[in-house]
């Protein structure tokens, strides 16, 4: 059925180029193969329906998002009174902060990740140090190099504001005055969830070629263009990008060692996943805790599961690709500029960097041409667009 | 004259060999179930069957169909193996031989009888080509099977 769907969808593209009308076919539009066209296919369609988070009594709650969005703006949220969310993750810069490594109360190890399609997330952060998006909310708040903020501090603030003191009421059914600091914070942090997850990168024009492939429909297939057609064929052959950037938001959720250098600074290494899989297990607020808000702990599989393994030392997040145009600079660090720098970055890696036996043996210099590395660049850039709340 | 013969008018040549070929199962089942204790599977619908020269088990995976990035987990139930007794232990794992990486996540074994096993806690988080293996273990003797799976994208 795929061989014929595929046999059809290149007759479509071939009928359409012999065609009397004008819409001729571009003279080096890519053809797929079969696997080619089932690989395109696994990464939509999009955007993905809506499920809450069940560990998040919260979640999909109008009212939450609307507490989550005013939160997020509030520098009431930091230390000093001077930051909030939205400092580092900029709704403006695709709520990313454009920086290489983000400036909280101190400059920070990482790249802040654009915050988007969240709720698709097994794991969140760099090194995947927390397992909900509530339980990620808490982190920068409490961390001193970023909001740098107390539970009692947050507390005492929200308090005494009537509005958010009755719409946490309203949502929690306690006075925030009366609650465990703790507790607050958590459930604070669970209302910035809920507003998080409402971010979703809109349809792009891949999306549109990649709807129009499973169709068939040759005439709407030939207006992506050349490049990007030629690019994504390497993204999903050659290149074995899609082996790690799978699936409709283009990442498989888990963390690689891609050969970026994990020295945060001289003589201190950034410990990655490795780090990052023991800060979830000590922490009180992973999804085996009593936070959790799902009796049934139905979405804690991969936290009871998760293996630290030697070979997690300098792997990091696979990053979702959507909207990558808007999100620069790239990689855990922000040490790569621009886009062409990442394909670059691919092209050439260096084998000797990665972990001898112990790294994945998936990544080898491409050595693309000129010609490849731009239409890979020109396939990237069809993945983006702007988000509704940042125009 | 031509046409569809009854089934059971075939010549005499293929009659031969049909009864030459049910002799030849029944002594495989006879061995089969002669080497097979009391803890053999009685293999419900639904389970796929995976045997080497020491060993048999059926498994089926929960949900049925493995995808890329979502936890499954199995259930294995042994049918034949070398020592008396059924296996006491199972241990599951899984690599991608082509990129040289195992799973993320360790999967956890329950027994559930005699020479039953529940797995939970099973991840493949690449498309590709995957080897599982089921290690069986009577005392110290260990018996693998392994099965590849082919993961779409």
């Amino acid at each position: 059925m795929r061989r014929l769907a595929a046999v059809v969808s290149l007759l479509a593209v071939a009928g359409a180029a012999l065609a009397p009308a004008a819409r001729a076919t571009p003279p080096d539009a890519v053809i797929l193969g079969e696997a080619e066209r089932a690989a395109v296919l696994a990464h939509g369609p999009w955007p993905p329906a809506f499920t809450p988070d069940p560990s998040n009594r919260v979640s999909g709650n109008p009212d939450a998002v609307a507490l989550g969005r005013a939160l997020f703006f509030d520098t009431r949220l930091s230390g000093d009174g001077r930051r909030s969310c939205a400092t580092c993750h900029d709704p403006a810069r695709a709520f990313a902060d454009g920086r290489d490594r983000s400036l909280g109360r101190d400059r920070v190890d990482r790249n802040a990740i654009a915050l988007a399609n969240l709720r698709l997330n097994r794991w969140f952060g760099w090194a995947g140090a927390a397992d909900s998006l509530w339980g990620q909310s808490l982190r920068p708040i409490l961390d001193e190099r970023e909001l740098a903020a107390t539970p009692q501090q947050v507390q005492g603030r929200l308090a005494a504001d009537g509005d958010v003191a009755a719409a946490y009421r309203r949502l929690f059914g306690a006075g925030l005055a009366e609650e465990e600091p703790l507790l607050a914070l958590v459930n604070l942090a669970k209302a910035l969830a809920a507003y998080q997850e409402t971010i979703v990168t809109p349809r792009t024009p891949f999306d549109d070629f990649r709807d129009a492939l499973e169709r068939g429909d040759a005439a709407a297939m030939a207006r992506y263009p050349a490049a990007a057609q030629r690019g994504l064929r390497l993204f999903v052959g050659r290149g074995r990008c899609s082996a790690c950037h799978h699936g409709p938001n283009f990442t498989n959720g888990e963390f690689d060692d891609v050969g970026v250098p994990y020295f945060a600074a001289p003589g201190r290494v950034d410990t990655g996943r490795h780090g990052g899989i023991a800060a979830l297990r000590a922490s009180p607020f992973n999804l085996l805790g009593r936070y959790n808000d799902d009796p049934a702990r139905s979405t804690a599989g991969p936290t009871r599961h998760v293996e630290v393994q030697h070979r997690n030392w300098g792997e990091f997040r696979v990053p979702s690709l959507r909207n990558v145009a808007a999100t620069a600079p790239y990689m855990h660090d922000g040490s790569l500029a621009t886009l062409e720098d990442v394909v670059r970055h691919y092209s050439e890696v260096d084998i000797e960097r990665l972990h001898g036996d112990d790294g994945a043996r998936i990544l080898r210099p491409l050595h693309l041409s000129p010609r490849e590395a731009a239409d890979l660049v020109a396939f990237l850039r069809t993945l983006s667009a702007p988000l509704p709340t940042a125009r | 004259m031509s046409g569809s013969r009854p089934a059971a008018a075939a010549p005499p040549r293929r009659r031969r060999r049909r009864t030459v070929g049910a002799v030849c199962a029944a002594l495989a089942a006879g061995a089969t179930l002669s080497a097979s204790p009391a803890w053999a599977c009685e293999v419900p619908e639904g389970f796929m069957r995976l045997a080497s020269p020491e060993a048999e088990i059926a498994y089926r995976w929960v949900p049925a169909g493995p995808k890329v990035g979502r936890l499954f987990g199995a259930e294995v139930i042994a049918c034949r193996a070398p020592e008396p007794g059924p296996p006491s232990r199972l241990v599951l794992d899984a690599q991608m031989p082509a990129h040289g990486h195992g799973m993320n996540y360790r999967p956890t074994v329950a027994e559930t009888g005699p020479g039953r096993f529940r797995v939970e806690g099973l991840m493949l988080h690449m498309a590709g080509q995957w080897i599982v293996t089921f290690d069986l273990y009577q005392g110290d003797r260990r018996i693998r099977l392994s099965q590849t799976i082919e993961l779409a994208p």
